[in-house]
């Protein structure tokens, strides 16, 4: 068992050889995520789905913005080496406006290509 | 309504040309439309038994009260409309008179009920036996346990009498999780090759999943997680289940949060809803 930087041992998906879809929903840190996502081996997966809340969003600061320009360039990378669309949602709760701009920084390769949505 | 009400006068009059097949389909058609199945079923007597699949595919019990009507009404089971039943609600106030032999036997007059739910959240219960329940439909596919208090041995023993289950969910209403009581697994469990949901009380449910003799199948898992066990926990599981599994998704929400008000809000609305449609029906 692998442990991220912030001390939360990170979730292997390297044994589950057929996973087809994963789905993320608030997740602890994005380092987590992207840990886990370099544990998907599985050369039948075909959809990932990244959900992050305000309360996610409005948490970060300056020293994580790194880790999203990461988890953005391995979504990417995911996408465009093993054709895995991934689908990022931000649920904005009950804030209005300018969310579509925080998902647009945080992970500017996916959102040119269309693939944050904002909820 | 008045759509419906139309198709079902046109029915009527060509009833006698419509070959069983056409008219089983339009049945099915109508099976969100209980004011057409019921008035389907005083149209014609050879309608009955084909709506009534419909009308009583979705049987829920809130109180003992109902119980004690349907089994008065039908006090013999061969003649009960149970045996139309899929899907069986079983509600707070009527799990503790489980262990009452009567409602043993007329719980088993449903064998042919194919998801099964125990809305149990709210009370402690413990000490409850779900005994009475073990195997009451072969057929049984689909377990969800909605909780506060609840003996996990006695869970698991539900489970393993139901050989043909295939999906389990388990949703915790309380902030502390199930208890952990002493259990010797059975010899023989089910496949479980279809959906797991845990929401709440990860550790404890997850360590008893993987004492099950016959191991995990799940394709699809879905976990939701409040603290920094969790990520281990859902590995375990995604390992158990590494060569069926091809749905997984994890939630982790802020601790003391898995439930919220909304959440509680949402179930008693649903509730008080599903009360007001056995209350008309009733």
């Amino acid at each position: 068992m692998s442990v991220d930087a912030s001390g939360i041992p990170s979730l292997d998906l390297s044994e589950a050889t057929k996973l087809k879809d994963v789905e993320l929903h608030y997740c602890m840190s994005t380092r987590w995520v992207i840990t886990m996502f370099r544990t998907a081996k599985s050369e039948n997966l075909q959809r990932i789905t990244v959900i992050l809340s305000t309360a996610t969003v409005t948490q970060i600061e300056e020293e994580v913005y790194r880790e999203w320009q990461d988890l953005d360039h391995l979504l990417l990378q995911l996408w465009t080496s093993r054709s895995i669309r991934p689908k990022v949602v931000h649920k904005r709760g009950r804030r209005k406006g300018g969310m579509r701009d925080v998902a647009s920084r945080l992970l500017p390769e996916l959102a040119k290509r269309g693939v944050v949505v904002v909820e | 309504m008045s759509v419906p009400r139309l198709v079902v006068k046109a029915q009527t009059a060509m009833s006698c040309s419509l070959p069983p097949e056409i008219f089983d389909l339009i049945v099915d058609h109508l099976h969100n439309e209980r004011t057409t199945l019921e008035s389907c079923c005083v149209a014609s007597k050879s309608w009955v038994l084909w709506t009534r699949n419909h009308l009583f595919a979705h049987i829920r019990f809130d109180a003992l009260r109902p119980i004690k009507s349907w089994m008065q009404v039908f006090p013999d089971p061969s003649n009960s409309l149970s045996h139309h039943a899929r899907t069986l609600h079983l509600c707070e106030q009527v799990v503790p008179t489980l262990t009452d032999p009567d409602v043993g036997r007329w719980i088993r007059t449903f064998h042919r009920v194919e998801n099964l739910y125990m809305d149990i959240f709210g009370r402690d219960y413990y000490g409850v036996s779900f005994v009475q329940l073990h195997g009451f439909s072969p057929t049984l596919k689909s377990l969800t346990l909605v909780y506060t208090s609840v003996s996990l041995k006695e869970v698991f023993n539900l489970i393993c009498s139901f050989p043909l289950l295939e999906d389990l969910g388990f949703i915790r209403y309380a902030p502390t999780g199930p208890i952990i009581d002493e259990w010797n697994p059975p010899p023989a469990s089910p496949k479980l090759t279809g959906s797991l949901r845990i929401n709440g009380g990860l550790r404890s449910i997850v360590r008893r999943l993987c004492d099950l003799p016959g191991g995990l199948h799940f394709s699809k898992i879905s976990v939701f997680h409040n603290n920094d066990e969790g990520p281990t926990l859902a590995t375990d599981l995604v390992s158990k289940c590494s060569d069926t599994l091809e749905s997984f998704t994890i939630s982790h929400c802020a601790p003391g949060t898995l439930v919220s008000a909304s959440m509680i809000s949402r179930h008693l609305t649903a509730v008080r809803e599903r009360r007001r449609v056995w209350d008309t029906f009733a």
